[in-house]
């Protein structure tokens, strides 16, 4: 039997670290670019217009942005297939009047060179409430788990701490999934939408989904009482639920794969936040969350907190 | 659905019950087991769940879509013929969200003056609804979302209409509301569509002094609500051609054969009434021809006021409004009516032809009404009474009383107001989105060769690792895929990109509880327990941790449809949650009842003696 347990200041190390560096990217501007549903502007898909010679071409939808007057969006046309562009803009105009010119404007002139397979105008109202209600999704979300993890190992000495570890796990899966997207804002310009709030929820739940098999594992072993020792239980049941974690997420990644790679589009940042999601949230189930019962189980937690880094020998592990 | 434990299997049951029926029908099986029973289950719902999925299956949940097979045009008349057929819709008869068909999406802002009361402000909003449905249903949209969100936002979902200014034009414009009277011959009676029709040669109108076009309708009295008819076809003179039939478009139109339509060919031109049933033609044979109602009104032309004619419109109309009788006019038998308010044109105008037509004949003769039409549709007719003193003039405002209900006198008031006032939105629309239909068709068949590859390398993985278990799972895994496939259909569930998504996903999560079952076989396996009590053991300890995970992704779908409930409606979003949503609560399902059968099957035949089948070395056992 292999001993997680017993390296857990390496795995919670590990953890720390990526997240910080998460946090750092986060914290710093510039990195998670809020897309039109969360700022207000239009969103226009170009792709090429049936029966026209010339190919549309990046070049092409430059000149024509250029033209058209909005060469900052010029700057940020994102690729998403070889003939397929995606073009964002900032609210145009100030008063009403001026918005319905600009929008016609800019539709009609790039419907000269392409066809504009989706056009989206969101004003910037609609847009903070998006925010609003997506921060709430999220936090009802966490709240909700830690209520329902609670209540589903009530029958546990202190089942609070199962709630919690199973929050701080997913908390560590969300920084993860967030952090990327803050990197590929930077190199790619990649946006976040309310797809990619989904996509956040999705591994919540898968998160927590996978967490709940470990901790039902260590529900199952502690009343044997084939040993005292909590650690050992927590690590027997991890080894015990080892293949069913990993086989799950293969599966579950080789169908999000399948969607990445055939559908791509304008999916592909909801796709790819699954994928990033998936993976973090196996590990944090296999090596955080039941790392931290083990912690918070021996009192390690104010210890460590007083001596960072983790430094703190340890003891000679029981069998 | 927590599984029967191993003491007390179906057999026991269904051998004592089921004997003397069974020993009839399967003399070389004396009994049949409480497995082969949830077999028979299974394939009892995949029956309906793969009929469901067939055209008859979308023909009977009306997935239909009606095709244009045959147009042919006259050369002589220049009048065109449609042949229409009914026909199973696409892609299985899925009700497909707009990023996959195409379509609009719009949200509006419902435009308030600063000083009105919440109540006032309510009735704008129900107002701007009442009409934007009553426009879109016209205008024949399938299967359209419009929803009220918030106390001052409406919601529009157009499926199919990928030009989204078409749209907003159809949403934002002003109604046309006009003022018609029947139309008398020179003996004084009201003409009927069918003396038109019946005198072939007539060139025209029959009270050629009054221009413009005809439109056909009346309103029948009934116990509870009134039938309302209006002809979508229109008769007009040309200067060449003379009478003719046109359509709104004002392209020619052979009405007789139109008249003869099948109700079904009846439904897709609009040959209905207003409570949507097929109207045939006797009925609309009788209906009245009503002409514009005229009057003059002295008007600056070119700096000199002259007396021009104009007809009575929405132009003239300031406001309607629904009212409740005081209490004293409840008293002298009054009862809910709708008041008008006239500008002063309008007070000319109205005074004029009330005064001609209430002269024309005695009351409740069809000459006597004021037909109002709304976008040429009739809407109502009510009776011109006699102003309370001969001779004085009707003034600035009238009322329309009729045995009113509360909700009929609120959409009629409702219905005059669209025609006379702007559509209180704000423009331009606090979102608007449009998908092209191409970028949709694309999509479809990417995520379903998405679905198949994933489907395929799943099931791939599955046997490869799992060996006959997992061949097992494979096919439950098949089964899994027509059942909610069907619920998706029947319920019905509309598909987005993310939705599909979901559901690749889902197929992710339905192999996993299969997964927790076989792990937890194996384990009990290596432990030294039979094959089956060990299938037995692994359900039973499998469907705890099941059913706890899956009640946290359950928990996690219900926040996400809100979310997407949201402010603009992310069909994406919901589509996503309620994908994922019935593909757990399926995936429980056939994890529990599909893949236990088929492995109750297995455990029970030769292969229960190799252990390696189940992908256990048989030196650990």
């Amino acid at each position: 039997m292999f001993d997680f347990v017993g390296k857990r200041r390496w795995f919670l190390l590990a953890s720390a670290i990526i997240i910080v560096a998460g946090i750092i990217s986060l914290a710093v501007p510039g990195g998670l670019k809020p897309g039109v549903d969360f700022q207000g502007g239009i969103a226009i898909t170009l792709g090429p217009k049936e029966g026209e010679t010339e190919p549309l071409t990046l070049e092409r939808v430059k000149n024509k942005l250029a033209d058209l007057g909005h060469s900052e969006a010029a700057n940020r046309i994102q690729v998403l297939e070889d003939d397929q562009f995606f073009i964002r803009t900032g609210e145009l105009g100030d008063s009403d009047e001026e918005k319905l010119e600009e929008q016609k404007k800019l539709k009609s002139g790039l419907a000269e060179i392409a066809d504009v397979k989706e056009f989206g105008s969101i004003s910037a109202v609609v847009a903070s409430e998006t925010v609003r209600n997506a921060a709430i999704a999220v936090a009802v979300a966490a709240v909700a788990i830690l209520l329902y993890i609670t209540w589903a190992f009530r029958r546990m000495p202190s089942p609070f701490r199962y709630g919690t570890c199973a929050i701080v796990a997913l908390v560590h899966d969300v920084v993860i999934v967030l952090g990327v997207f803050s990197f590929l804002g930077r190199a790619f310009n990649w946006e976040i939408d309310p797809m990619f709030v989904t996509a956040v929820l999705a591994v919540i739940g898968y998160s927590v989904n996978d967490t709940i098999v470990v901790f039902d594992r260590v529900r199952e072993n502690l009343p044997k009482g084939i040993t005292p020792d909590f650690a050992t239980v927590v690590n027997s049941s991890l080894t015990g639920t080892l293949g069913r974690s990993l086989n799950t997420s293969v599966t579950t990644l080789l169908a999000v794969l399948a969607i990445y790679l055939f559908v791509g589009g304008t999916i592909r940042t909801f796709v790819l936040a699954l994928f990033i999601g998936t993976i973090a949230g196996t590990y944090s189930s296999i090596f955080i969350a039941s790392q931290l019962l083990v912690v918070w189980e021996r009192g390690e937690l104010g210890r460590v907190l007083s001596k960072v880094p983790l430094t703190r020998r340890l003891r000679p592990r029981e069998t | 659905m927590r599984p029967r434990s191993k003491d007390r299997p179906f057999e026991a049951r269904s051998r004592v019950t089921r004997r003397s029926f069974l020993r009839r029908i399967l003399r070389k099986r004396p009994r049949i087991s409480g497995n082969t029973w949830m077999l028979l289950f299974i394939l009892a719902l995949l029956g309906p769940a793969m009929w469901v999925l067939t055209p008859s299956g979308s023909i009977s949940l009306d997935r239909v879509v009606t095709k244009i097979t045959n147009v042919t045009v006259d050369p002589l008349t220049n009048i065109t013929t449609t042949t229409t057929k009914t026909v199973p819709a696409e892609n299985l008869g899925m009700r497909l969200g707009l990023d996959l068909q195409g379509g609009s999406h719009l949200v509006y802002q419902v435009d308030f003056q600063e000083d009105w009361s919440e109540d006032r402000k309510e009735f704008a909003t129900n107002t701007a609804l009442v009409i934007i449905r009553d426009r879109i249903d016209k205008y024949g949209v399938s299967e359209p979302v419009i929803q009220r969100q918030g106390s001052d936002r409406i919601l529009v979902q157009l499926p199919g209409i990928t030009d989204i200014d078409e749209a907003k034009d159809l949403i934002e414009r002003t109604g046309f509301l006009e003022f018609r009277e029947v139309e008398l011959n020179p003996a004084g009676e009201p003409v009927l569509l069918s003396h038109y029709l019946e005198e072939a040669d007539r060139t025209d109108f029959f009270d050629a002094a009054v221009e413009g076009k005809r439109i056909f309708g009346q309103v029948i009295p009934g116990e509870e609500e009134a039938t309302i008819i209006s002809l979508p076809y229109f008769l007009q003179k040309d200067d060449d051609e003379g009478l003719r039939f046109v359509d709104e478009a004002g392209n020619p139109v052979d009405i007789d054969e139109k008249l003869e339509e099948s109700d079904e060919a009846k439904r897709v031109d609009k040959l209905v009434d207003n409570q949507d049933n097929p109207v045939d033609k006797e009925t609309y044979l009788q209906t009245y021809s009503w002409m514009p109602s005229r009057g003059t009104i002295t008007e600056e032309v070119d700096g000199v006021e002259k007396e021009v004619e104009k007809q009575l419109t929405g132009a003239y109309l300031t406001e309607a409004q629904p009212r409740y009788p005081t209490p004293e006019g409840l008293a002298r038998g009054e009862e809910i009516d709708v008041a008008i308010e006239w500008d002063s044109d309008g007070t000319k105008l109205f005074d004029q032809i009330m005064k001609r037509i209430r002269d024309k004949g005695d009351y409740l003769d069809p000459q006597r009404s004021l037909g109002m039409f709304l976008d040429s549709e009739l809407i109502s007719s009510p009776q011109a009474y006699p102003s309370s003193m001969e001779g004085r003039e009707y003034g600035s405002s009238a009322t329309i009383t009729g045995n009113f209900t509360w909700d009929e006198a609120r959409l009629l008031a409702i219905k005059l107001d669209s025609g006379a006032l702007e559509m209180p939105l704000k423009k331009p629309p606090l979102y608007e989105s449009e998908v092209s239909a191409t970028l949709g068709k694309d999509f479809i068949n990417k995520a379903i060769l998405a679905g198949g590859i994933g489907v395929g390398i799943i099931m791939l993985f599955m046997i490869l690792y799992y060996r006959l278990p997992g061949a097992l799972a494979s096919l439950a895994l098949l089964v899994y895929l027509a059942l909610v496939l069907a619920i998706f259909k029947a319920i019905p569930v509309t598909l987005t990109l993310a939705g599909l998504a979901g559901l690749i996903l889902s197929l992710g999560m339905a192999v996993d509880a299969n997964i927790l079952i076989f792990e937890r076989l194996k384990e009990e396996l290596r432990a030294g327990r039979t094959l089956k009590a060990a299938a037995e053991t692994g359900f039973n300890r499998a469907w705890i941790a099941i059913r706890d995970s899956n009640i946290s992704t359950i928990i996690i779908c219900g926040i996400l449809y809100w979310f997407g409930s949201g402010i603009v409606q992310s069909p994406q979003v919901m589509g996503f949650a309620a994908t994922l949503f019935f593909g757990v609560v399926t995936s429980m399902f056939t994890a529990i009842v599909v893949t236990r059968t088929f492995l109750r099957f297995a455990t029970g035949s030769r292969a229960a003696r190799r252990p390696q089948w189940f992908g256990v070395k048989a030196r650990d056992v």
